[in-house]
């Protein structure tokens, strides 16, 4: 009771102050210092809820509940984490002026020390300590905020849209949900960079058991495999580029890492290998997890998975990580310039690249997954630009548009009997309760489309503003692709909007009678697919039901957030300051926190100067609209106007010898996967055959067997010696042996 | 106490084992479950009365039974931190396999359980040995109740199986004694009062320059490692690990891989390293490449395995030679890891072929083309499965993750001398191609799970409708075999979210044993080699110089 009534006053401080002051304007030097703080170790149960909802769920599931039970548990425990967080988040804010990280240490987790025996031993390096210890800065606070926000309300759609599992997999599904968030917390929260592997594996464990979710069917078994292996890649990486810090700096823990990594900067230490590799390593990191090029491949394949968790892992949160990890060590690539513009061209190539597959897909769920993999090479665009502001600012309002696309992506597969092909459908802003999906899907839409004074719009100018800010010339360049990404955008946004929502409507069921077909295998005698009759007779007697209340209040609550993700910006616009901003510069990020370049100033000459716009972001805000509306204008007509434009237009391509590869490259993802396929795994794979082999053949048949029979067909000489009991071979060959070697042994010595 | 629990550790299994020798065939199992128990509970006892955590010494137990005084033989028992631990993982996972073989095991049962007893007996006092012919007997005699247990119980090449794994053994484990013996040699020859087989005695003798040359200490560790290598296993003395583990019976595949594997890599830690520094060195980079090749070549080669046993048992050597890695990295990191490796890689390959042998039970197959699919049929097996699978590719929160973590730094971080405390020759390019392993450990243990546990249903064409009835075991697993796995899964969890129990106390064991070692990797650094060095000096010029403190700084 008292602490909600201390919760309760917490909230009025806050809407009292409107802004935390943890977050208020001052300009910060330097990373502060993190306090412990043993008072909150309540913090702590934000990571327990989930790990009980996860037990709870595994519970039902051996128990085999049939009921909603675990959805409930599962929403309950995670509205119970969001609220703690913001409580968290309250409570923080009363403290004046920019604060330090709070550390809080739950228990030791790995604590390895030694005394150091060697002469030169440096006394930082005498032990390895990775403590289960939270590390809450404002960075911590908002990443938390909107995960176990989006987390919660997800969770409450998927209650219902898994209803048809209940009893089955049902429990199964929220375990795993479970025991996502937790891992995610701890990716987050995490005060060192082991507890960060570990949340970093833990959330691609729950990638693969629920991208793996429809188990028995075998696209979605490999989908989950391949995203696994993938982001093992990465992490690869990432625990190499972890022991290279640990190597350099002498210490995983945040606090201790900064403080090191800013005198590193400040003494101009020497350039050896091993302090150059470090952001690559971890870059290599975050790309297999955000699904970067050359390891984005895995992310449309995980559309297998239930949708709702397309929205929350897939897009909204797991996706993100990789972002988060950049900004979290920022001072560490800050160090390394070069490294940071390897960033910003490989997620601007990313961009583009997953555009223009997102351009040619008819699945609406992998459209939204290559504009999941565009829109997070805009994030590290902006990384490597230097914002980091604009990079956050993107995660977080890309996490309410693409959770809102996902989710309606979701409903009309929910009630189109798991339609996605935008050919199959038309119209569906008439059809009888589909209207809330339709506008709020909308509105998604436009979000990603960037369209004027939207959140996306102002989340994205700000880091391509920044891009065309830099002297860099490289940057410019990096800007200019980023506009003609965001035209892109805009006209697949749309081409889905305007093809499955506008139009007359039209419509036919999908092949997957999702409530039926799991029934059909739970017989005794099951055979792993489907009968066809009860599809047909599911068929027959099917028509499209809209989603009842937990969805469209779901719907409508997150396209809430989407408009309202730009209400940040827009206080900036009326001379307030931006709330995202202004955690991104209490944070480890800091120095990406201001809008304009390094030095502050306005720049009188930009790379957007030809446009007679003084303002850089100003400048950047109409060209990318002019491009944007380009884009969706495209769209218009040919996916709702005139949409025989459209295979014209295709036809016309292909028609033509000389522009005949670009349709196919497209809609073939540019064969990225089948030559992954062809110069990795087949090889890989004629080795392991090479080495079975060899093995087999020669190290076990030629050398093993051959050495073997060499004695055996001397013992043929002896054999009458032998009673065939094995004790007796045994004590004789010892006795023997051993004899004989002593003696050799004693004559060597004699010499010696 | 401690004495008294000691001999009781050693001389209950084997009492057991007679005491089923005479009993009626149906309460053999259950006297095997009760002792193995029993004993179990004894070395909780034992280790709860330990007093060697912190120091980190080899506590003498002063139990020594004269056996033949005059050549200083005698049943002398002692216990190190490392030692304990590895008891305990023994005797846990003992009363599992023999609660696990209660249905499998239908004829001869006597003989069953009683061997294993026996097994338990010798495996026990190869962790408690203090003297080298107790340890090597124990070391040896480990092999006739494992081939007995395979050559009757196991599968159709059962014969040749058990056959290979004993030649294999016993011609790897006879350079090891040979090693033994010479040291004993040596000592008695150079101290002259007399024999001594005491294992202490004999590491410091030998690890004591003044005692033993640089090319006599090389040609030791070479010796001592043959016998170690075999039994680890290295890669190109692995091959009998595949065919041992194919067809012993579930029971013999879990303490196979669960304890008498770690014979070698203890046998390296508590003998080999201490004993003959000069030839860890000298040959540290040859054996970590040895590793690497092990890690990736059986890694591969588990690719493309259809037998889901057989696929275990490669991993076992990928991951032994990982663990193995950690050790040769010389330092405190990475020997921690190779400690935690042991454990761990018991815990969770046993209950993987526990598992297996579940599923042998119930379809009569190990083919991955002929199962698949199985959680649609046995949801509570495909948890236990896929539960002990991540365990075993090292994914954080569970077992694996924590000596596979610390195994990797320790070797990456190796020839950075002032970030580990001790120099050690290997390095971050070892530790980058070891990470290739981890990758592919990824592929081939997630492609078993695709094919085993998910995927459509694949059952065997002729068992579908006659063997569930035919044997008494339910479709999914039964409470018997769910309170099998539920422990391991327990004590999983358990260290992979605090292992710091078991990281605190083996510290400064490793410390003593590693204790000669940061200055002879150093005059290795300058010279190239410490037997032959290249500026061609005589082995009394390079000893006098290894006592001087005067090398320079090498980075």
């Amino acid at each position: 009771m008292i602490e909600l009534a201390s919760l309760s006053n917490l909230t009025a401080q806050a809407l009292g102050t409107f802004v935390p002051a943890i977050l208020s304007d001052a300009t910060s030097n330097g990373i502060p210092a993190s306090i412990a703080a043993p008072e909150l170790r309540w913090a702590g149960l934000i990571l327990l809820l989930p790990v009980i909802s996860a037990v709870l769920c595994g519970l039902c599931a051996a128990m085999r509940v049939k009921s909603k039970l675990p959805g409930l548990i599962t929403a309950v425990s995670l509205v119970a984490s969001f609220g703690l967080t913001l409580w968290l988040f309250l409570s923080l804010s009363n403290a004046d002026g920019p604060v330090a990280a709070r550390t809080v240490h739950l228990f030791d987790w790995i604590t390895l020390s030694w005394e150091p025996t060697h002469q030169h031993a440096a006394t930082r390096w005498t032990s390895v300590t990775a403590p289960f210890a939270l590390y809450i800065d404002s960075l911590t606070l908002l990443w938390m905020l909107f995960v176990t926000g989006l987390g919660s309300l997800i969770a409450i759609y998927a209650t219902e849209y898994m209803e048809s599992d209940v009893g089955k997999g049902y429990a199964r599904f929220f375990g795993c949900v479970s025991i996502f968030l937790f891992a995610m917390g701890a990716l987050v929260m995490g005060g060192n960079l082991i507890l960060l592997y570990l949340g970093w594996e833990g959330v691609g464990l729950a990638s693969y058991l629920l991208v793996g979710y429809y188990y028995t069917k075998p696209s979605a078994v490999d989908a989950a495999k391949k995203a696994f292996i993938m982001n093992r890649i990465g992490d690869a990486g990432l625990a190499l580029g972890i022991f290279l810090i640990w190597v350099n700096y002498g210490s995983l823990e945040y606090s201790a890492l900064f403080e090191a990594m800013q005198g590193a900067g400040a003494d101009g230490a020497s350039a050896s290998w091993t302090r150059e590799a470090i952001p690559y390593l971890i870059m290599l990191g975050a790309f297999g997890k955000s699904a970067q090029f050359p390891l984005f491949t895995w992310l449309p394949d995980a559309m297998e998975g239930p949708t709702p968790v397309s929205a929350l892992i897939h897009a909204a949160t797991m996706v993100t990580a990789g972002v988060y990890l950049i900004a979290r060590l920022y001072p560490l690539f800050e160090l390394h310039p070069h490294a940071l513009e390897t960033v910003a061209w490989i997620g601007c190539f990313t961009a583009l690249l997953a555009a223009t597959i997102g351009m040619a897909q008819y699945d609406i769920k992998r459209v939204f997954a290559y504009s999941t993999v565009s829109q997070l090479g805009y994030m590290f665009l902006g990384l490597g630009v230097g914002t980091s502001f604009g990079a956050v600012y993107h995660v977080f309002t890309h996490a309410f548009f693409k959770a809102l696309l996902f989710l309606c992506c979701g409903a009309i597969m929910h009630g189109m009997a798991g339609q996605l092909d935008l050919r199959k459908m038309s119209g569906l802003r008439n059809v009888k309760g589909f209207g809330i999906i339709s506008w709020t899907f909308l509105v998604g839409c436009l979000c990603l489309a960037a369209f004027p004074f939207s959140s996306g719009y102002f989340s994205k100018d700000a880091i391509i503003g920044q891009a065309f800010a830099s002297d860099n010339p490289n940057f410019n360049f990096l800007g200019w692709v980023a506009v003609l990404t965001a035209g892109l955008t805009s006209y697949y946004a749309f081409r889905v909007w305007f093809r499955v929502c506008g139009g007359p409507t039209k419509y036919e069921a999908g092949d997957e009678v999702h409530s039926d077909a799991d029934e059909a295998h739970d017989d005794d005698h099951g055979h792993g697919h489907a009968p066809a009759a009860t599809t047909h007779h599911a068929a027959e007697h099917w028509h499209p039901h809209g989603p009842r209340i937990a969805i469209n209040a779901v719907l409508l609550v997150i396209c809430a957030g989407a408009l309202l993700a730009a209400v940040p910006a827009y206080n900036a616009m009326s001379g307030g300051s931006n709330w995202v901003q202004r955690m991104v510069a209490h944070s480890s990020a800091f120095e990406g926190a201001q809008l304009h370049d390094a030095h502050g100033a306005e720049h009188a000459h930009h790379a957007l100067s030809f446009t007679g716009i003084q303002d850089v972001h100003t400048a950047t805000s109409v060209v990318a609209s002019v491009f944007g509306m380009a884009g969706l204008l495209i769209a218009l007509y040919l996916h709702l106007l005139n949409r025989s434009a459209a295979d014209h237009l295709r036809n016309g391509l292909l028609s033509n010898s000389l522009t005949r590869w670009l349709p196919i490259a497209m809609e073939n993802k540019w064969y990225v996967d089948e030559i992954y396929h062809w110069t990795f795994r087949v090889p890989l794979w004629a080795l392991a055959h090479v080495s079975h082999f060899a093995d087999k053949n020669l190290i076990d048949g030629v050398v093993v067997n051959g050495v073997a029979r060499l004695p055996m067909d001397l013992a043929r000489l002896f054999q009458p010696l032998y009673n065939g009991v094995l004790q007796g071979y045994a004590a004789t060959m010892a006795g023997g042996l051993a004899l004989i070697l002593a003696w050799v042994f004693w004559i060597w010595m004699q010499g010696v | 106490m401690l004495k008294s629990l000691s001999y009781l550790l050693l001389l209950l299994p084997m009492l057991s084992a007679v005491a089923i020798a005479f009993a009626p065939t149906k309460s053999a199992k259950w006297i095997a479950a009760a002792s193995t128990s029993v004993i179990f509970a004894i070395s909780v006892m034992f280790a709860w009365a330990f007093t060697g955590w912190s120091s980190g010494a080899i506590a003498p137990l002063d139990a020594v039974t004269p056996i033949l005084p005059e050549f200083g033989i005698n049943i002398s028992l002692g216990a190190s931190s490392v030692g304990v631990m590895l008891i305990l993982l023994t005797a846990f996972l003992m009363p599992l396999a023999m609660i696990g073989s209660f249905t499998a095991i239908r004829e001869r049962e006597k003989e069953y359980y009683a061997w294993f007893l026996v097994l338990e007996a010798t495996m026990l006092g190869v962790f408690l040995a203090r003297d080298a012919v107790f340890f090597y007997t124990c070391f040896e005699f480990s092999l006739v109740p494992m081939y007995f247990l395979i050559a009757i119980f196991g599968g159709a090449e059962r014969r040749a199986a058990s056959i290979k794994f004993f030649i294999y053994m016993f011609f790897g484990s006879v350079f090891t004694l040979a090693g033994l013996i010479y040291m004993a040699v040596q000592y008695k020859l150079q101290i002259g009062n007399g024999w001594s087989f005491d294992l202490d005695t004999l590491v410091a003798f030998s690890s004591n320059p003044e005692h033993m040359s640089k090319s006599q200490q090389f040609w030791i560790f070479v010796l001592l490692m043959t016998g170690f290598a075999v039994k680890v296993p290295f890669f190109p003395v692995h091959t009998w690990l595949p065919l041992a583990h194919d067809q012993a019976p579930t029971a013999g595949s879990v303490i196979l891989a669960g304890a008498l594997l770690k014979f070698g890599t203890y046998g390296v830690y508590r003998i080999a390293l201490p004993a003959a520094p000069v030839g860890a060195i000298e040959l540290d980079q040859f054996f970590a490449i040895i590793c690497l090749i092990g890690i990736v070549n059986a890694a591969l080669i588990c690719w493309v395995q259809h037998d889901v046993k057989k696929l275990i048992a490669y991993s076992s050597v990928s991951h032994l030679c990982f663990c193995m890695l950690g050790m040769f990295s010389l330092n405190s990191v990475g020997t921690t890891g190779a400690f935690m490796y042991m454990i761990n890689h018991g815990l969770s390959t046993g209950a993987l072929f526990l598992c297996i042998g579940m599923i042998y039970e119930r379809y009569h197959t190990k083919d991955m083309d002929k199962l698949g699919g199985l959680f649609r049929r046995m949801p509570v097996w495909s948890f236990f499965m896929v539960f002990f699978t991540l365990s075993s590719l090292g994914l954080p929160g569970l077992n694996g993750f924590v000596g596979e973590f610390l195994c990797l730094m320790g070797c990456f971080t190796a020839d950075v001398d002032a970030v580990a405390g001790y120099p050690g020759l290997l390095g971050p390019w070892y530790a980058i191609i070891a990470v290739l392993g981890l990758i592919v450990s990824a592929m081939y243990l997630l492609i078993m799970l695709g094919k085993i546990v998910w995927g459509p249903l694949r059952e065997p064409l002729d068992h579908a409708h006659t063997s569930h009835a035919a044997s008494a075991l339910p479709r999914d697993l039964s409470l018997r075999e769910i309170s099998i796995l539920t422990p391991i899964a327990l004590v999983s969890l358990f260290i992979g979210f605090y292992p710091n129990p078991m990281l605190a106390p083996i510290g400064k064991d490793i410390e003593e044993s590693l204790a000669s070692y940061p200055k002879l990797v150093e005059e290795y650094r300058q010279n190239g080699s410490l037997v032959w060095p290249e500026s061609a000096k005589s082995d009394g010029v390079a000893r006098t110089e290894l006592d001087t403190p005067t090398m320079a700084k090498s980075r």
